[in-house]
Formats: C-alpha cells, structure tokens, sequence
C-alpha cells in the first residue's frame, strides 16, 4: 500500500500541475474576437444544440415533452442553421441535482456545444447552469420556475442562465390573487408534497396571500408516496378553511381530490392545484372525483398565446401522434427559436465555409433578442428572466382520459 | 423454547456485557424521550382540544381499514418467516403484481358496466386474477431465487429478495408504464353504513371483514390441516421434519403459495381502498406490513393481524395525537417516522413482539 | 458464462435427457428472455442505440447474441470436442428461441397488445421482423435464430487462436459503437487521432468501414498476443521466484490503479465527472465493507451517515441563510476545516445508531437500520427540521474547496481530491483489517457468541465498526456536497444505501479492489448508458440474484472469501477463477491463514 500512496501522490501532484493552467483571456479565431472563446465549426459539420431534460421516471412527460417542442421548432427551421447541419444532443437529468450535473458536464465536455436548453427541474439547473456557463456556454431553461435562478442577487456563475418561462414568484402572486380576489378566500390551508417545486408555491402563495390581509391557518405536507390523505384531510376540516390550495403533482393531488370528497365537513371547501397536474394522468387517477377540480396554469388559450400556438399543436399531433403530454412545449419552442435566432445573429461565416460563433456574444445576443413567441411575447430582462406569467385558471369537466386536451378538458374559466 | 429464554436473556446480557454504562443510559435515554413525546403530545393536543369526539372515531376507523391492510400483507410475511427465517423483501412488490393484474380486469369489467350490474361475480374475477398473478410470481421467485440458497449461510438469502424486489418492480414499470393506474369506482363500494350514529363507509367494512376473513381461513389451515401441520413441523426444525418423512420443498412452496395470495387479496383490497396503482406501490406498505408482523410477533397468525391493526391506528392517529401537542409544523409529513420508530423500538425492546411466539433465531 | 454452463452441465444428471430435450429446454428459455426484453422496453431502447451506423443497432446485436449462445450453451455442455453432432440440437435450440419471438411478432399483429403492454408498439413489430410483417418476419426469425445458433456452437469448437481474436475484434466494435460519442469526444485532441476519428465515425456513429477497421485492428492485435507473445511470457512468469509473483502480480494492481487515476486527464471532464461519482461511491463501499464485510453487522442506513456528512458540511461552509454562520456566532469555515467536523459528526452519529441496535441480529439488524435510515431521511426533508435543514429546498451556494488561492472547480480537481481521500480512507482500511480489531470484527461475523466467551467486548467492537463506517460515509458525503455545490434531500434515500450494498456484494466482499470492480460496473456504467438509466435497478436486482447463484464471492474476491465460501459450499471446482486478488504486502499471519 505505502507504493501505491507514493505513485498516486506523485500522480495527483503532476495532474494538479497540468490543471493550474487557467483557461485563455479574450480568444480570437477567424473573423470573431470574444472574451470567453470562439467555437469553429467547419464547412460541413453541424451546430450542435445540446439539451438536458428529465427523460425518465414518473416525471418523464415533462421532459420528452419539451424535447419535442424543440425538435419541432428545428424543423420549423428546415434543420439547418448559417448554413451547417443542425444536431440536437439529448441528455437525461433525472430530475435531480446530480443528474442535472452529470448531463451538464457531458454537454459541456463536447466543445462543439454552441448552446443549450432545458432543463425542466430547477434543482437540475441550479447543479447544471454553472457548469455550463464555466465553459462558455448558454443554457436556456424550458420548465424551470425556481425564483432565484433568474434572481437580481444570483451568483456570477449563473450569468447564462436565462429561461423562457415564467417564475414562481409571479405563480405564487397571482394564484394568490385568484383565490382572494375571485373566490372571496379569507382563510386558506396550503399543503405540499415535500418537493421542491410544490413546497416553493405553496410558500409565495401563502406569503402573497397574507400580504392581501388574507389569513394561513396552516401550511400542511404530506409524504409524496403518501396514499391515506385522510388523517390530514381531517384536521384540516376542523380548522375550518375557505379553500385548500395544494400545488402538488399527479400522485398526491388525484388522492386528495378523492378522499377530500369524503371528509366530513370539506364536502364544499374547494380544492385548487396548480401546473404539476396539468396531465391525462390526472383524470386517470382522480377518476369522477375531477369533474369540476380546478388548478391554476399559465394561459394557453390561443387569444392569450402568440398566434403560431395553434399550428405549433398542429404539428406536434402529426409529428408524434399525440396531443401534448405535458405542459411547457411551448415554452420549449420558444427556447429553441430564440437559440436559433441568437446564433445567426452573431454567428460569422468566412470564406472557407466555416463558421465561428463567440460564447460571451451569443449570450448577450440571448439577452437583446425580443420576439413574438407561441407562448407569448419573449423578452429577457438582465437576469435572464425572458417571460411572464399570464394567469389562467382551468377547470376539468370530464373524468374519460382520454378527453384531455388543454382548453377543453380542463377548460379555461379565468380571467 | 431455547428460543424464547434467549430473548429474554437478553436485554440481562446486554447488560451484563456492556463495560460502558453509557450504552445503558442512552437506550434508556431513548426510552424515556419517546415516552415524552407519546405523553407530552397527548397532553398537549387534548388540552387544545382541537379534535372533538367525531375526529377521533375517524380517525380510528382510518387507522382500522389501514392497520387491516397491513395485516393481511404481514400475513404473508409472518408466514414465510415462519418457515424459512427469510425477510421476504419482495413481498410488498408481489402484492402489487396481484393490484396490477387485478386493475386490467376491473377496468375492462367496469368499461363493460358489469362491475356495477354483478358486484359478487365481478369481485370474484377480480381477485381470482390478482390471487392467480401474485401466487405464481410467488411461487416462481420462491423457485428461482430462495430455493438454491437455502442452505446457505450468511447474506445471500437477503441479498437476493432485494434483487427480487427491484427485477419486480422494473419489470412491472417496463411492461406497464411508469404512469398511475386507477381502479373503477363503483356505485355499490360508495355509501357508508350507520354504525352507532356514526357512519362507516361500506368499502372500510370491506377491508376488514376480508382482513379478518383471511386471517380466519389462515389460522384454520395452519392450525387444522394436515399441510398446516407440516408447515409448523418444518419451521420448527426443518431437518427433523424432513426424516420425518415430510417433503420439506413442497411445505415451503405451500407457503410462498400462501402468503403470495395473501398479498394478492392484499393488493385488491388495497387498490379499492385508495384507487391508484403503480409499480413502486409496493415498497412502503411493504416494509411497515413487516413491522406490523414483527410488532405482533412473527410467525405468528394472530400476532400479525393484531399488529398490523397497532400499527395502522398509531400511524393514523399518531400525528395528531403526539406531534401536533407538542407543536410540530406539518406533522402528517413525520408519519413514515412514527411506523419506523415503532418498528425500531420494537426490534430493540421486544423483538419477540405481542405475541410471541416465536424470536428470531439468528441467522449468522 | 462459462462457469455457469459447467455448473449446468454437471447438473444434469448425465444419461438422463437426451440432446434433442436439452436443445428444447435453452431455446425456450433463451426466446423467454427475448420475449421479455422486449416486452418490458429495453428492447426498443437498444435500438435506438447505434453500434453501426444505420445498420445494426444494439438492440439487433442482442438479439445475436441471444442466437449464439444458444449454440454457444449447447456446445459448452456436450462434452464431446466435435462439432457435426452439435447441428442438430443448435438448430433447435436457435430455431425454438427464434419461433418465440416469431409467436410475439404475430401475437402484436393480431391482438391489441399495446392496450397493456406499452412496450410493445408497432415499431418494434417493424423492427423485430425486418420490416417484412408477422408472417414473413417470423419465418426470418427461426431461420435466422437457426443459423446463428449453429455459427455459435462453431465458435465455441473453433480453435482457439481463432476464437479470441475474434471475440476481441467482436468485443471493441460493440464499444466503440456503442460509446461513440464518448470516445469522439476523447479524439477530438488531436491531429491525427483527430484524423482518425473521421475515418471511422461519422457525427451519428460507427460507419461500417469504421467498424470492420476496429475489428481488424482488434482482432489482429489479439491474434498476435495469443500466438506469439502470450506463451513465452506465461513461462517467464511461472520461472519467478515467488517473492517476484507476488511483485508481478502487485504490479498489476498498481497498473490498475494508475489507469484509473490518470484517466480523467485523458478523456476529460465528463470522464472526471463519471469517476468522481465513482469514487465516492468506492470510498462508502470501503466504510459499509467494514461494517457487513468484516463484522457482518448489515446496515442498510449507511446513507443516513452520508446525509450526516453532507448536510454538515454544507451548514459549516454554504453562503445560505440556512448555515450556521447566518444565525450564530460560528464563523463561515473553509472546506478543509469543515471536512474534519463533519467525518466526526458521521463518527458520533455512528455511533448513537449503533448502541440502540447492538442486540439486534441478522435480518433484523438489516431492517433496523433500514428504518434508521429513513428516519433521517424524513427528518431532513420535513418543515419541522427546515430552518436549520433547509427543508425541501435544500442548502444551496456551498463554496468549493480552495487551494491557495486555487479552486477545485473541475470535475477533474474534485475526482483528485475524492482519490486522495479514497487513498487515505483505503489504507485506513488495509490496516484495520489486518489489525486486531479487525480480527475481533472477523470473529463476530462469524459467531457473535462464541467471540465474546473468547474476549471480544461485543460492545467497543460493534460501535467502533459504526463509527468508522459511518466516518467513510460522512467523508464521501462531505466530498458530495461540494462536488454539487447544493444538497437536496431527495439525494439521500434507501437506494443509495442499497447502491453500495449491491457493489460491494458484486464487487467481492472484504474485498479492497472489488469495491473498486464493483463500484465501476454498478456505478460507472450505468452513468456511461444513462438513457438506459430506468433499466439500471432492473440491472441492478438481477445481478445481485445471478452473482449470488454463480459467483458469490464476487468479481474481485479476497482470499479469505473464496476460501470461506469454497469450504461452505464443498466445491473444489472454482478454480476457474481468474485474477485473484492478492494483499500488496506480506500481512501478519492470522488463524485463517494457510497460504504462504
């Protein structure tokens, strides 16, 4: 053993070594000079877009969705781009930090990535993005809310990170609004499932509730594998709430809904969820009990989204079959667009055919491009904040599965 | 008998060997903080009064329908431990391939109307199939994976149920999807019975008239048939029972056999009751059914049902009887925490449980 | 496999079934296991895995590889060195395997299967019969499965300095089809590696030239080896004295060793990435080892002593409101003060799990601490621990290790530092071992009994074995944190504690360098095949029930193991083994000791 210290001391040493040297100051290569570094691609070769969702387990709809929302908006592009060949590269995160990292850090180990999207899990980017950025390259995000991502007071290492979707803050406010304003809640119980995302809105929701002088009797969790709700549904009715707001995800929700109906005394006290259970899956599970369950969910009517929305569905039903599994392709659409749109601003072509983009000026690109997309108008703000949230509240009125389809079942019945 | 005289010598032994008193003062340190919480919760929340009469009858019929659940999953479990000394792991996940298989056939029977017109023929389908499924698959990991380690010594047996249970649960997930499935919702299972002015729902009677039933039918088999003998002679001492002339693979396959359409009953029962079936359904339920057999005493019938019953009350009443009174935020989260705990205090203080019958003879 | 066939061999009770029955019996079960690959979805994943760019995906290279081991399973168990007889039942064999798949194939097309069983969908019923519909498909199937079979028994009578190249040739192409864009990625240095990437690959994969490149390259260098240079270096080897073996074979471990440390230098930072997890994953097995591999206390709340020494560092060092430096007088410490307070907070942890349970055995211990685990779990992910635990949200910004002035920002620094832990955690570990604590360890896996009416204090022993376990724990967790710059609760459930259970049961138990195997094949590949990544637990429990059934001792045993477990089972037939596992260095000798 003491040889093998010796051998792996000198080794760690001599690596170290190698490693101390820093990475280059502005770099110049062709016609471009950028401060982090210019990517080559030559004649024939393709722009390599890399892309990180969650694309397997129970959440597993959220990330293929997105993916293909931004297949199709490559096809939309005619799959090439200044001239190459577009390539996506597909990463699985899991959903979790260190998926999140790893999917990051193979993006980043290929120095042909020019840019990348997604991913849908906040805890994912919040492992992901700075890896990304180390090594020069922009991450846009499809599906993840979480506030300090696009915060004024977020780290450096974040500086190119931006996301085409809106933030939890702006959720938690406004759903705060509806359940105040519109359904005349003076007393509320929120409850979440131990995830991050759930447990993030439950608390912007209550804090922005208060602060419209309504009251939080409690703020409730349950154990997401939890399936007997009726313990806590019980406690809860003797506190007597004027609504139960429980941003939770499919699982949770679909039991809540059904044992609510069956707590004495919560018969009439409505039940409101948010963006999570935005699924078939939802009206598989909830079965009868869905018929009238509302939840709160950005406005994806065709009046509320950009005008390309309709035909976007359009394409996305021929292309897979289906109608959208989840709830952010759009979003995913208009990552990709504004990827595409950044990258033929700054990209320069020279005479052999090569092109050379600059990192530090794609990003900036990211930042000034502001356009019409199929999930509303994108426009980003110095934190990487490029969308807003428009409120909408949907209600679902058939409890056959296979009649969901986003405006219809559920319907929207606000604003 | 041996067996019994060493569980009680033990907590003297571990006396006796510990140089170190401080192993003494935190098991009693443990002791008394749990009996703390228990009391000093219990004070609290009935001082604040918050749940009236009705709550607490709710709440104990919630805990009853659960703790039924688990009696009958921990059935299965108690049995097999009986017999062969093996924490079947995978247990959990054969009572989902009996809820799995038992949702194809419920839906199709509901799609067709014919659960509503027939609710007696249609149950019966329903849990013939779920009993059929989980048997076999019982009977086949019994087979493949514990057979050729019986003699063996050491983790091997351990190692190999949890390979069981994770090749169930991934085989489960790859053929049927990661989604949930829902069970039908009948008219027939909606309803509640008055029962002293109280009103219990049909579907809680159920479960715990099937729960009873079963263990019923259980306990005559072990207790009055010739192979229920045979399944006692063999987890006595195996190998005397084999010069005895019993045919020791057959008793054991009897009893995977057994506690397999336990499971599968289990996984029907389950389903009804809370309507979601997915492939990890399994797991949990799983473990805290094997705290109940253990509470109650393992290899024991009785002991199993009693102790799933135990176990089903404290987790539903538990958290608001003990944490809400001393002040705990979001106690419903902590739930998982008072079956572990109990299942914990149960293998330190008592691993003999309530009624038992048997210990755990070591398996080193 | 061919351990396994032997075992199978001499299981049947010769004379007794015939060929013919025996051919039957590997085709139905060989078509079982196609049928359900298939049916259970890894199928339509390995398809759309390339191994040759447009040509043959992975998914058509295992259903060849299911064609030739049944003619490869047949030969291995006749004993005859003939290859003729052996057509008939190979034909069978692949024949029924093949018809299998072709009762699928018509089974998808005439009843709605997909209503239940979602893996099965039109485009595997295109891909599985060529595109030529049930009926012809089928057909094709059989034929193919047939064919395949008889080309696999083939092999296995081929001679010999024909058969490895051709496995080795066969070996690389897979890999370098199969992990193209890794290794695209690794040949993008240069000039004429660069050069000779662009020969073989194209963007999407292996080209067909490319492949038949490999396996010449391949296969030729095999052919070399096994005819020229392999003899004369075996009787240069068998002439050293036996102090020179032992160096030689040494040796070998430190080339092991030195691949891996200097590999990340090589193939880059996701390779860093990939082995760092690897790492820290060596470094727990290394701790649970001395708890289930020396002192057979099953403990499968290991993870909540990782938790321990994550969550602590990141409440020592984080720039969160959550650390301790944000609501008390403690200062915000430095990675290398925190590291220390941490592995003594896994230490002490340790150690109070292990007192309530030290009268808890066997199977009991196991699901004890199962429960211990999961109450961390619950507590660090509940509201009621959240203002100090961060709830569900997690502890963010935790700063990474500084040098100096330097950061270890790379993965590459940071797989540095978790080998300079592992290092220091391994010899720790070596000395335990062989020390008399060790052997105190020992004897109570043994008999827990037996040891104390020899002297062994029952108590010291099981608590240290806790703490020092829960200490390897704690510094892998610290080394996790940072590596993440976050902790998020959902990081640190059951199923870690069941990772490290599974590799180093795989890996060889009380082995050193089988936690390093089994860390590897059960952590470093499924991080390499990540879209597979869902079927990695199916992975995960059949290996476990088959490494139980044929190998128990592990991929890499210790000597101590393999005698055990040789003297448990009463076989004298395991000497197939290959590359066992030596001490480095001449240990004191102990009571088990019969080998110079």
């Amino acid at each position: 053993m003491m040889k093998h210290s010796k051998i792996l001391m000198t080794a760690l040493c001599s690596s170290l070594a190698a490693f101390c040297a820093a990475s280059a100051a502005a770099e110049s290569k062709g016609p471009v000079t950028d401060d982090i570094g210019v990517l080559v691609i030559p004649k024939g070769a393709p722009v390599q877009l890399g892309g990180y969702w969650v694309m397997s387990g129970a959440d597993s709809a959220l990330g293929i969705d997105e993916k293909r929302g931004v297949e199709i908006a490559i096809k939309d592009q005619g799959g090439t781009l200044v001239g190459h060949p577009i390539k996506l590269n597909v990463e699985d995160d899991g959903c979790n930090a260190e998926g999140g990292q790893t999917a990051a850090t193979k993006l980043a180990a290929n120095p042909n990535t020019a840019i990348v999207l997604g991913p849908a899990c906040s805890s994912a980017a919040t492992a992901g993005a700075p890896i990304l950025w180390k090594a020069g390259i922009t991450d846009i995000a499809t599906a993840t809310t979480a506030p300090k991502l696009t915060a004024a007071d977020r780290k450096p290492e974040y500086d190119g990170f931006m996301r085409t979707v809106y933030s939890d803050i702006d959720q938690g406010a406004s759903d705060a609004k509806y359940v105040h304003d519109v359904l005349k809640a003076q007393k509320i119980v929120t409850i979440h499932d131990g995830s991050p995302y759930a447990q993030q809105l439950a608390t912007v929701m209550g804090d922005n509730f208060k602060k419209l002088g309504g009251t939080v009797l409690s703020q409730e969790a349950v154990a997401p594998t939890d399936v007997d709700m009726h313990p806590v549904l019980t406690r809860i009715a003797t506190e007597k709430p004027d609504v139960i707001y429980a941003p939770v995800f499919v699982a949770a929700g679909a039991q809540l809904l059904r044992q609510e109906k069956e707590t004495p005394g919560l018969e009439k006290v409505p039940l409101i969820g948010s963006s999570g259970q935005m699924a078939p899956d939802l009206i598989e599970a909830a079965g009868d009990a869905v018929v009238g369950y509302k939840i709160t969910y950005p406005d994806v009517s065709p009046e509320a989204m950009g005008s390309g929305y309709p035909k976007f569905v359009d394409e996305y039903k021929a292309a897979y079959g289906e109608a959208p599994i989840s709830g952010f392709h759009a979003n995913a659409y208009d990552a990709a667009e504004l990827a595409i749109k950044a990258i033929e601003k700054v990209a320069k072509t020279d005479a052999s055919g090569s092109t050379y983009i600059g990192r530090k000026a794609l990003r900036d690109a990211v930042l000034t491009i502001k356009f019409e997309g199929v999930s509303g108008p994108i426009a980003c703000d110095e934190h990487g904040q490029c969308a807003k949230f428009k409120p909408a509240v949907y209600e679902f009125t058939n409890s056959d599965p296979k009649t969901f389809k986003i405006g219809v079942n559920p319907k929207k019945i606000w604003p | 008998m041996t067996d019994v005289a060493r569980g009680r010598t033990l907590i003297p032994k571990l006396r006796s060997l510990s140089r170190f008193t401080f192993v003494d003062v935190v098991l009693w340190a443990l002791r008394i903080s749990v009996l703390m919480v228990v009391v000093g919760g219990s004070v609290g929340t009935l001082i604040k009064g918050r749940y009236g009469a009705v709550q607490w009858l709710e709440f104990l019929t919630f805990g009853v329908t659960m703790g039924s659940l688990y009696a009958l999953v921990a059935l299965g479990y108690t049995m097999v431990y009986g017999v062969l000394r093996l924490i079947n792991f995978a247990h959990g996940d054969i009572m989902m391939t009996g809820a799995f298989s038992g949702y194809f056939v419920a839906s199709a029977l509901a799609g067709r109307g014919f659960l509503d017109r027939d609710p007696v023929l249609a149950m019966l389908a329903i849990m013939a199939v779920a009993v059929t499924t989980s048997t076999t698959i019982a009977l086949l990991t019994e087979r493949l994976a514990y057979r050729p380690f019986r003699h063996v010594r050491g983790l091997a047996p351990l190692i190999c149920a949890i390979g069981v249970s994770f090749f169930l649960e991934q085989t489960f997930r790859g053929a049927f999807g990661a989604g949930v499935r829902a069970y039908p919702d009948p008219k027939w299972q909606k309803g509640a019975i008055s029962v002293l002015g109280y009103a219990v729902p049909i579907l809680q009677i159920m479960v715990v008239a099937a729960a009873l039933v079963s263990m019923a039918i259980l306990y005559l088999i072990v207790q009055r048939t010739k192979m229920g003998t045979a399944m006692r002679a063999v987890s006595e001492d195996a190998e005397a029972a084999s010069l005895m002339g019993i045919d020791v693979d057959k008793v054991i396959a009897f009893t995977f056999a057994l506690g397999g359409a336990m499971a599968g009953i289990a996984g029907v029962c389950y389903a009804f009751i809370f309507k979601q079936v997915y492939f990890y359904m399994g797991f949990t339920p799983g473990i805290k059914a094997f705290g109940a057999a253990v509470l109650g005493g393992i290899g024991s019938v009785p002991g199993a049902m009693l102790g799933g019953l135990f176990l089903g009350i404290v987790e539903s009443v538990g958290p608001a009887l003990f944490l809400d009174g001393i002040g705990i935020p979001a106690p419903y989260q902590l739930r998982d925490l008072i079956a572990f705990i109990l299942l914990i205090m149960v293998l330190i203080f008592r691993p003999y449980g309530i009624l038992g019958e048997r210990m755990a003879k070591k398996r080193a | 496999m061919s351990a396994a066939a032997v075992d199978l061999a001499e299981r049947v009770p010769p004379g007794n079934r015939s060929l013919f029955r025996r051919a039957l019996r590997v085709g139905l079960i060989l078509g079982v296991v196609a049928i359900y690959g298939a049916t259970i979805g890894i199928l339509p994943l390995m398809d759309a895995r390339w191994v040759i760019v447009d040509m043959v995906s992975l998914g058509d290279a295992a259903l060849i590889a299911i064609g030739l081991s049944a003619g490869v399973l047949i030969a291995a168990r006749t004993r005859s060195l003939e290859f003729w007889p052996l057509v008939p039942p190979s034909l069978v064999a692949g024949g029924v395997a093949g018809g299998l798949l072709a009762l699928l194939a018509l089974a998808m097309q005439a009843f709605p299967l997909r209503q239940i069983f979602i893996a099965l969908s039109p485009g595997l019923l295109k891909s599985l019969t060529f595109g030529l519909g049930a009926s012809r498909g089928g057909a094709v199937l059989i034929v193919a499965g047939a064919s395949l079979a008889v080309l696999g028994a083939a092999l296995t009578r081929a001679p010999e300095g024909l058969r490895k190249p051709a496995a080795a040739g066969l070996a690389f192409v897979i890999v370098f089809g199969v992990f193209q864009e890794l290794i695209q990625i690794m040949m993008q240095s240069g000039g004429a590696i660069d050069a000779l990437r662009q020969s073989i690959y194209t963007w999407e994969g292996l080209t067909l030239a490319g492949a038949l490149i490999i396996f010449f390259l391949a296969s030729g260098a095999a052919f070399v080896w096994t005819g020229w240079l392999r003899g004369p270096a075996r009787e240069r080897f068998m002439r050293l004295s036996p102090a020179q073996k032992r160096t030689a074979k040494s040796a070998r471990v430190v080339v092991f060793v030195l691949v891996l440390v200097l590999l990340p230098v090589v193939a880059g930072s996701y390779i860093g990435q990939v082995m760092m997890l690897v790492g820290l994953y060596i470094l727990m097995g290394m701790g649970l080892n001395l708890e289930v591999g020396l002192a057979g206390l099953l403990d499968l709340g290991f993870v909540a002593f990782f938790a321990v020494g994550a969550y602590a560092t990141a409440i020592l060092t984080a720039d969160s409101p959550h650390a301790l430096a944000s609501y008390t007088a403690i200062p915000s410490l430095s990675y290398w003060a925190a590291m220390p307070i941490a592995v003594l907070a896994s230490i002490v942890v340790g150690i109070l799990f292990g007192i309530p349970v030290l009268g808890v055995r066997g199977d009991y211990l196991a699901v004890a601490t199962m429960g211990l685990g999961e109450i961390v779990r619950v507590v660090v992910q509940s509201d009621m621990a959240a203002p100090v635990l961060g709830g569900a949200q997690g502890i963010l910004q935790i700063p990474k290790p500084r040098i100096g002035g330097f950061e270890l920002a790379d993965p590459v620094h940071l797989f540095y530092l978790t080998l300079a832990a592992s290092a220091v955690a391994a010899y720790f570990a070596w000395r335990l071992e062989n020390s008399r604590l060790g052997r105190a360890w020992m004897a109570i896996r043994d008999d827990e009994d037996v040891a104390q009416g020899l002297g062994v204090n029952l108590v010291k022993v099981k608590l240290l074995a806790y703490g020092l376990g829960a200490a390897f724990a704690g510094l892998a967790g610290s080394i996790f944190a940072v590596m993440l710059t976050s902790v998020y609760p959902s990081s640190f459930q059951l199923l870690v504690s069941i990772n490290v259970l599974a590799l180093i049961i795989v890996g060889g138990m009380g082995s050193l360098p089988g936690v390093m195997v089994g860390s590897l094949a059960l952590v470093g590949l499924p991080e390499l095949l990540r879209e597979f990544g869902e079927f990695r637990f199916l992975f995960y429990g059949a290996a476990l029930i088959i490494m139980m059934r044929v190998r128990p001792e592990g991929l890499w045993p210790s000597a101590t193991r393999r005698r055990e477990l040789r003297d448990e089972a009463g076989e004298a037939a395991l000497g197939e083994l290959e590359g066992t596992a030596t001490r480095p260095a001449p240990r004191a000798p102990d009571l088990q000791d019969t080998e110079p």
